[in-house]
């Protein structure tokens, strides 16, 4: 009876296959029939029998399948792309003609896509005289001072006390206005943003303030009731800005390079805790053509770790190259690097793996704090977001700095998106807000909550 | 090119040329040989064993012998499959292959212990 039933399962493999080799796999199944007797034998003697249909009948019937696969796995690594003709004769007309339309239609799409993308580059440019094109991630870059900051200022006792009066108000509404139009990258909501403003500035919203610091705010404010746009602020300082932004002079580059190197580029502490973890304290991202070999040092000496803790608590940001290298080597393929400062290039991808790097794969915990910064936030907010790190901590500062510094007059400044950087993770970023923690304790416990959490996770493994 | 369905090479031809090193053996005969040779992991139904066997003998790496009585299995004839120097060659450099994935398995420390 089951021979029956197998004799008329072998229907299914293409007559082909059937007449070369139907007798031989019956009588294949007489054999194991006869040696697997008992419930359980012949149990699994169908259960083999089934799988093996499952798998070999397709197989049979597509029958280039296996041919396909096999070829292109062996050859990729050349980089060279290699086609194979899986079948003698030559592909049909109608399959010529269906590739041809294909290949036009995905032509046409990235034509589309690539002149789309080159004219929000254009906007990105920078060509005003007044901007500060540094794209430094660091609170010294410009003399950003968020409101917080600008209240500090107006404390401060030094320098001569700034009066706001109706002239000022006046020039600052008019040259935000014009910078908005200009520069703003959503064109509607940026004339609808000027719109707002000339309004306010009509029904006197604005008379009664003569604290720079507080009108700076509620221009903000008035910006971005009509979008809520955290990347564009309106700033004042209390101290004078400088006319032209100051780029590094060479003085100042050998004076950063002297102290970089006194402070062995602020990685502050490299070591090895209980457990085999791995600990590395950096205070900040510096320059990487200065610090590049102290960070390959400080990583590879963390290559026989089972787990690591990067202590970013005292860290203020720095170079969005030295938070993509150094992120770099926790991966094992290139992974996407988002940056709100920039827009999104081929430089977005980390330059993973990193040769003779160990660290790709092993559990990885960042220590934040309040005092966490720019971007050391984008390294914390990045590797959340891939769930390449648990973070251990406080809720970082919330400094993103991805709009461009245009200044208006000696007090003030507005800085403005001027880029579109793709974020696959959310809708906002840390902008403000700050970048939470996966497990929110006081900076000061991070340290030990981390360690605690690395050991319990390597004892399970 | 020339259609390669041997390369990457399957393990179920793999297993099939490592079971007739040693004998020439018919289909039963070769899937006993593989489920004792992988402690009984690799039980090859009818369909894979004989597309794989049909494979191999295009290749020209297993060839047909005549058909034989096996006395064990009673008076029926059965068509025997041999190694040909070929299939040898393949056989072994595809545990060349192997090994050296084993080398760097042990130099990457995913194998406990020296030995395996």
């Amino acid at each position: 009876m089951s021979e029956k039933i197998y004799a008329w399962l072998l229907r299914l493999y293409p007559s082909h296959f059937r007449e070369a080799y139907g007798n031989e796999a019956l009588q294949l199944f007489r054999d194991r029939a006869r040696d697997e007797k008992g419930f359980f034998p012949s149990l699994r003697l169908w259960l083999d029998l089934l799988a093996d249909l499952a798998i070999s009948v397709p197989r049979e019937y597509g029958y280039v399948q296996p041919t396909l696969l096999g070829a292109s796995a062996q050859h990729r690594l050349d980089g060279v792309p290699a086609f194979y003709v899986l079948e003698g004769e030559s592909p049909r007309l109608g399959a010529l003609l269906f590739g041809s339309v294909l290949s036009l239609v995905a032509l046409g799409t990235f034509w589309i896509l690539l002149s789309r993308a080159g004219s929000y580059a254009g906007i990105g440019v920078m060509a005003s005289g007044q901007l500060q094109s540094d794209s430094r991630f660091s609170q010294q870059q410009a003399p950003r001072a968020g409101p917080q900051d600008a209240i500090s200022a107006t404390n401060r006792a030094d320098g001569e006390v700034f009066k706001l009066d109706a002239a000022e108000r006046q020039r600052v509404i008019d040259e935000a206005v014009a910078i908005l139009k200009k520069y703003y990258i959503e064109r509607d909501d940026a004339q609808k943003m000027a719109d707002a403003l000339l309004a306010h500035e009509k029904s006197g919203d604005e008379d009664a303030v003569t604290d720079g610091a507080a009108f700076a705010a509620l221009l903000t404010r008035q910006m971005r009731d009509v979008r809520p746009d955290r990347h564009l602020t309106l700033d004042y300082s209390q101290a004078p800005l400088p006319q032209h932004p100051t780029g590094p002079a060479p003085e100042g580059l050998a004076r950063y390079r002297e102290a970089m190197e006194q402070q062995d580029c602020t990685f502050e502490r490299v070591e090895f805790l209980p457990h085999n973890i791995g600990y590395l304290k950096l205070n900040s991202f510096p320059d990487v053509s200065v610090c590049q070999q102290t960070a390959a040092a400080a990583m590879a000496s963390l290559n026989h770790a089972d787990a690591i803790i990067l202590d970013l608590r005292d860290n203020r940001g720095g170079e969005p190259a030295m938070v993509a290298l150094m992120a770099a080597y926790l991966f094992d393929h290139p992974e996407y690097w988002y940056n709100p400062r920039e827009n999104t290039t081929e430089q977005s991808w980390t330059h993973s793996p990193v040769p003779a790097n160990r660290l790709a794969d092993k559990p990885v915990y960042l220590l934040t704090s309040a005092r966490t910064y720019s971007g050391a936030e984008q390294f914390s907010y990045d590797l959340k977001m891939l769930k390449r790190a648990t973070l251990v901590g406080e809720t970082t500062g919330g400094g993103a700095h991805s709009g461009v510094w245009h200044r208006i007059d000696d007090h003030f400044g507005m800085g403005i998106p001027e880029t579109k950087a793709i974020n696959p993770f959310s809708k906002t970023d840390w902008a403000e807000i700050g970048v939470e923690p996966d497990v929110k304790v006081k900076a000061a416990d991070a340290l030990v909550t981390a360690e605690k959490l690395a050991a319990s996770k390597l004892q399970k493994k | 090119m020339p259609k390669r369905k041997l390369d990457p090479l399957p393990s179920a031809a793999f297993q099939i040329l490592l079971a007739l090193v040693g004998e020439d053996l018919h289909g039963y005969g070769i899937m006993r040989q593989v489920a004792e040779q992988t402690d009984g992991r690799m039980r090859l139904g009818p369909g894979t064993l004989y597309s794989s066997i049909h494979t191999l003998l295009e290749e020209k790496f297993i060839e047909e012998v005549d058909l034989r009585e096996d006395a064990k299995l009673g008076h029926e004839r059965r068509r025997y499959y041999r190694l040909t120097s070929a299939g040898r060659k393949l056989a072994r450099s595809e545990a060349e292959r192997l090994a050296g994935l084993l080398r760097v398995a042990r130099a990457k420390k995913i194998l406990r212990g020296d030995y395996v």
